[in-house]
């Protein structure tokens, strides 16, 4: 199943870098501009993985996750930093990041991390299926 | 009990669910125990490294070893949830020391010379507070003027919001990449220069301005410096490295000002900071603005010889015109020493002057040509001579170390101090082989002791220094200061002109590269050429001559340094191990001291927790299975996720039904050479065998009993961990084979024995001089062997693991032995062979 993940960066080239990159390994990639467009997107798109920037002008990354989390908890948001503050990134993950890559950051690390979001996406989908048919299940035994 | 295919589904997802985050908690491991190491090897080496190291660094660790907590909370929640409040505990002090405070607080923008004393240099830089002090304390004569300080530049910064955009371009660039530092030095430089001037800021500097000017009468120009935190200090000369504008109009103060902020980030001012470990934050910018001296002549004094603290000799540079014909090092000057008592001039070199700096009309400064007539003649007279000499000294007496000082003369014959600082020596390099043959080029004056060889390499642009291959001898017309950027990378310099007193000269004394000044004609030197630079010798040699690396002594610049310190002390909160025996009582959350230990405490219960919670649960599928091959044997195999070929139901497995790569490989690597039986036994080592048996020790698993006496695999497809009894020995296999490189590793361990702790540990380095050439990072420590292998190609790791197979069949009972150097021998032959031909199979 192809992964869909959403850029949120405000530095124009280096999304468009990596919407060419990761495109090539097969993933589906929408970008965004801004934590506003991707609020916007979302709302509007099936994303699997975010991969946020945090620092941006106006919304930046630390208050978008908040959002994201809150509207759509199984979506795993990854936050990558060009700036390496220590309290900002411990603060990230607290919030419920999935990880916190620091910029530079190697493509193919960027991919395992977006792989195994969505495993643990996948994984919590499944979870929340599961825990439906067994109610289902139940309360088909009650009532026969 | 049955269970419904719906409780099937259900306990099959929480199983991959907990597989997934061990996985991830594994993964963090890896990646946190790598950094460590970096960390560690940066701290132990000559290399330097910057702020961004550190913080990226330390912030890399904790994210990882917050992770490793999160997932174990997944496997065992609210069970070691004390880990939370230990790691915010580490945290902080992790903060408090890659976040300092900042060093100038609440100092005002703009304070007059005269307000000035040394001990003010964290506000005005050690350059202008020294110049306070000079006109305070010594009375002698410096420019009047004021200066816009640190604390002004930190307002500048945060006004503009600044402060995250530089961290974040110095973040991402590789400084030691020459091309990025040049585009990323004129980003920074273009961020500060066009930043807006708070309004409070630009009228308290005006307010100063109208002071000076009402002092100092029409047409005067400004002589506009930096003042760096840390510039001039005892450590660090920064000599040259931040801009200086002269004869600067009154009206265009404020765009001067910005730009010599900017000079903060000229690319060999950032190399220098790089080298000497200094924070960008500690060398907020102050800036000198100062009264134009219009000097008549004027130079540099050196209270002792820059090549040699014991020659206390002054040693002057002079030339006509600005101090700034020497400091620059474009054109000859003459160069006199003074000899302290009797107070005479003992050797003069009077240099042929065509060319002087003199201030231009209006502003800036322009080139003048000196008359023939006096173009030979000594700059000053001997009387002068000894006046600066003079002056220097009541300056080294007041500052209490060797000074080098900058002066102006004036036309009316009055001395101006303009700059004073402690002199920087040369290290002084280890004896040089005596080199042979006659020179390629040779004369001039030896700035920077020792000898050293490579290509050549002309730079006379920007264009031509980025080309500079590393390790090239730099050949340049003149020193500019802006070449010291290269420096770091320089085998030895060579300059057509220019002297001693130069700033690229005393760079190059701190960085240890010889280096020949005012050689002469140079075009002789052929790009790619590669020759021998003695500078003791003032001479260039064709070819390079072997030996002198050896002789090479780079000075150590980031001991010692602030961010060498930080390191350190971050370190300190995360590298060292104290937890160490997971059967301890003290093994627990709230006895973890730092983020190394949280990783070992948080990978041990993670092993333990996924054990427990396959062996506990009656689900079939995931249940612990015995390994069945020809007859049931003493292993178990517990399926964490893909690790059996289908669905096995009984209660025995056979090794095809495993599709674990890395249980395959050990098992290959187990039986690819039949076992020997136990090794033939000496009386006395037998001896020690049953003493250590009646001593039983209680050897140490993560497991509870019963599962602590057998012998156990979890596996997935790519992924197997194994705990391991034979008799006395325990031993751990945990490895990771995946097609993600990065993520793959190899932990083996061994511990314990029968013989005594002598012998056991003797087996231990046996062990690890056997695999000291496998690519295995090695600890040994008692009768414990752990050999740690990463970030490896999945062929690789899984070769690895079967020599591990192999060990682990074969070094059983070998202790016993270790007592008899000819059975040691003898075994490590036969071991070295078998493991040779074991991948060839």
């Amino acid at each position: 199943m192809t992964i869909r993940v959403l850029l949120v960066d405000d530095e124009t080239s280096f999304v468009e870098t990596l919407d060419r990159r990761l495109t090539l390994r097969k993933l589906q990639v929408l970008t965004a501009g801004s934590a506003d467009e991707a609020l916007d997107i979302l709302e509007h798109n099936e994303v699997d993985v975010v991969v946020l920037d945090v620092r941006m002008p106006g919304t930046d990354g630390l208050t978008a996750i908040k959002t994201i989390k809150r509207r759509y908890p199984l979506i795993e948001v990854i936050l990558l930093s060009g700036h390496a503050t220590f309290e900002a990134s411990v603060g990230g993950m607290a919030l419920g990041a999935f990880d916190y890559l620091l910029k530079p950051v190697r493509l193919d690390e960027l991919v395992y991390k977006i792989e195994d979001a969505f495993r643990r996406k996948s994984l919590q989908e499944e979870k929340i299926r599961t825990l439906k048919n067994a109610a289902v299940s139940a309360s088909g035994e009650q009532e026969s | 009990m049955e269970i419904t295919p719906e409780e099937a589904d259900r306990l099959s997802n929480l199983f991959r669910q907990r597989y997934h985050s061990f996985r991830v908690l594994l993964a963090a491991n890896g990646r946190a125990l790598e950094t460590m190491a970096t960390m560690e090897k940066a701290y132990a080496g000559t290399r330097p490294f910057g702020m961004e190291f550190v913080v990226s660094n330390v912030t890399s660790v904790a994210i990882r070893v917050y992770r490793m907590i999160s997932h174990l909370e997944v496997l065992a929640p609210d069970t070691y949830s004390e880990l939370f409040t230990r790691f915010d505990e580490i945290r902080a002090d992790l903060d408090a020391i890659v976040n300092p405070p900042p060093t100038v607080i609440g100092a005002p923008d703009v304070v007059p010379m005269t307000q000035i004393r040394r001990t003010d240099s964290t506000v005005v830089g050690a350059k202008m507070a020294n110049l306070g002090e000079i006109a305070g304390t010594l009375g002698l004569e410096v420019p009047a003027g004021f200066v816009i300080t640190a604390a002004a530049y930190r307002r500048l910064i945060d006004h503009n919001d600044l402060r995250p955009e530089i961290n974040r371009l110095i973040q991402n660039a590789e400084i030691d990449r020459p091309d990025r530092l040049f585009a990323l030095s004129s980003q920074l430089q273009q961020l500060i220069a066009t930043a807006e001037v708070p309004l409070d800021l630009a009228d308290a500097v005006k307010d100063a301005l109208a002071d000076l000017l009402e002092g100092l009468g029409s047409g005067v120009g400004l002589a506009v410096r930096s003042s760096a935190f840390g510039e001039d200090s005892a450590d660090t000369s920064f000599a040259g490295l931040y801009d200086s504008q002269l004869n600067v109009h009154p009206d265009n103060l404020l765009e001067t000002y910005l730009e010599i902020a900017a000079s903060k980030y000229t690319p060999q001012a950032m190399v220098y900071r790089f080298q000497h470990g200094l924070r960008s934050e500690d060398t907020e910018m102050a800036v000198g603005c100062m009264a134009m001296i219009d000097a008549s002549t004027g130079g540099v004094a050196y209270t002792s010889d820059p090549k040699d603290a014991t020659d206390r000799r002054i040693h002057i540079s002079a030339a006509i015109g600005l101090p700034k014909t020497v400091v620059d090092g474009r054109f000859d000057a003459d160069f006199f020493i003074v000899e302290r008592t009797p107070r005479t001039v003992v050797q003069r070199r009077i240099a042929y002057q065509t060319t002087a700096l003199v201030l231009r009309p209006g502003e800036g400064i322009t080139r003048s040509d000196i008359p023939s007539e006096i173009a030979d003649k000594p700059t000053l007279t001997d009387e002068e001579i000894l006046s600066v000499a003079d002056a220097a000294i009541r300056l080294e007496d007041h500052f209490g170390a060797p000074q080098d000082v900058e002066w102006a003369r004036l036309a009316d014959g009055r001395l101006v101090i303009l700059q004073a600082r402690p002199m920087h020596h040369a290290l002084v390099p280890d004896a040089v082989p005596t080199i042979e043959g006659v020179p390629i080029v040779s004369g001039g004056v030896c700035v920077s002791p020792g000898a050293a060889g490579g290509p050549v390499s002309w730079v006379r642009s920007d264009r031509e220094a980025l080309k500079m291959p590393n390790g090239a001898v730099l050949v340049v017309d003149y020193p500019d200061p802006r070449w010291a950027a290269l420096l770091d990378r320089t085998a030895a310099v060579v300059s057509e002109h220019g002297g001693i007193a130069g700033h690229l000269a005393t760079v190059a004394r701190e960085f240890g590269v010889p280096a020949i000044f005012g050689i002469g004609e140079l075009e002789v030197l052929r790009r790619g050429e590669e020759v021998t630079v003695d500078a003791d010798g003032l001479a260039v040699h064709r070819g390079l001559v072997p030996g002198l690396e050896k002789g090479r002594r780079r000075p150590h610049l980031m001991e010692g340094s602030p961010i060498h310190e930080m390191l350190g002390n971050a370190l300190s909160h995360i590298a060292p191990l104290t937890l160490l025996d997971p059967n301890a009582p003290e093994f627990r959350p709230a006895n973890v001291q730092t983020l190394h230990d949280i990783t070992r405490f948080c990978h041990e219960k993670a092993v333990a927790e996924m054990f427990a919670f396959g062996s506990d649960h009656s689900f079939p599928k995931y249940a612990a299975k015995q390994l069945h091959h020809n007859v049931p044997m003493q292993w178990w195999v517990l399926n964490l996720d893909d690790g059996f070929t289908g669905e096995v139901t009984g209660k025995y497995i056979h090794l095809d039904e495993i599709s674990c790569e890395p249980m395959h490989a050990l098992w290959n690597g187990m039986v690819a050479v039949p076992w020997d039986g136990p090794p033939a036994v000496s009386g006395s080592g037998l001896a020690s065998v049953l003493f250590e048996a009646t001593r039983n020790p209680a050897l140490s698993t993560p497991f509870k009993k019963p599962y602590a006496q057998r012998n156990y695999f979890m596996i997935s497809e790519n992924f197997m961990n194994l705990q391991s009894r034979f008799g006395f020995h325990f031993s751990t296999v945990e490895t990771l084979a995946s097609e993600r490189d990065s993520e793959n590793y190899l932990v083996f361990s061994l511990k314990g024995g029968a013989a005594d702790m002598d012998r056991r540990s003797a087996r231990a380095q046996f062990i690890a001089d056997i695999l000291s050439d496998k690519g295995f990072h090695l600890t040994v420590i008692e009768d414990t062997v752990t050999a740690r292998a990463s970030a490896l190609p999945r062929e690789n790791v899984l070769d690895l693991v079967k020599i591990v197979g192999y060990l682990l069949m074969h070094t059983r009972q070998l202790d016993m032995v270790m007592g008899d150097q000819r059975s040691i021998d003898h075994y490590r032959s036969k071991l070295e062979n078998d493991i040779l031909s074991l991948n060839r199979k």
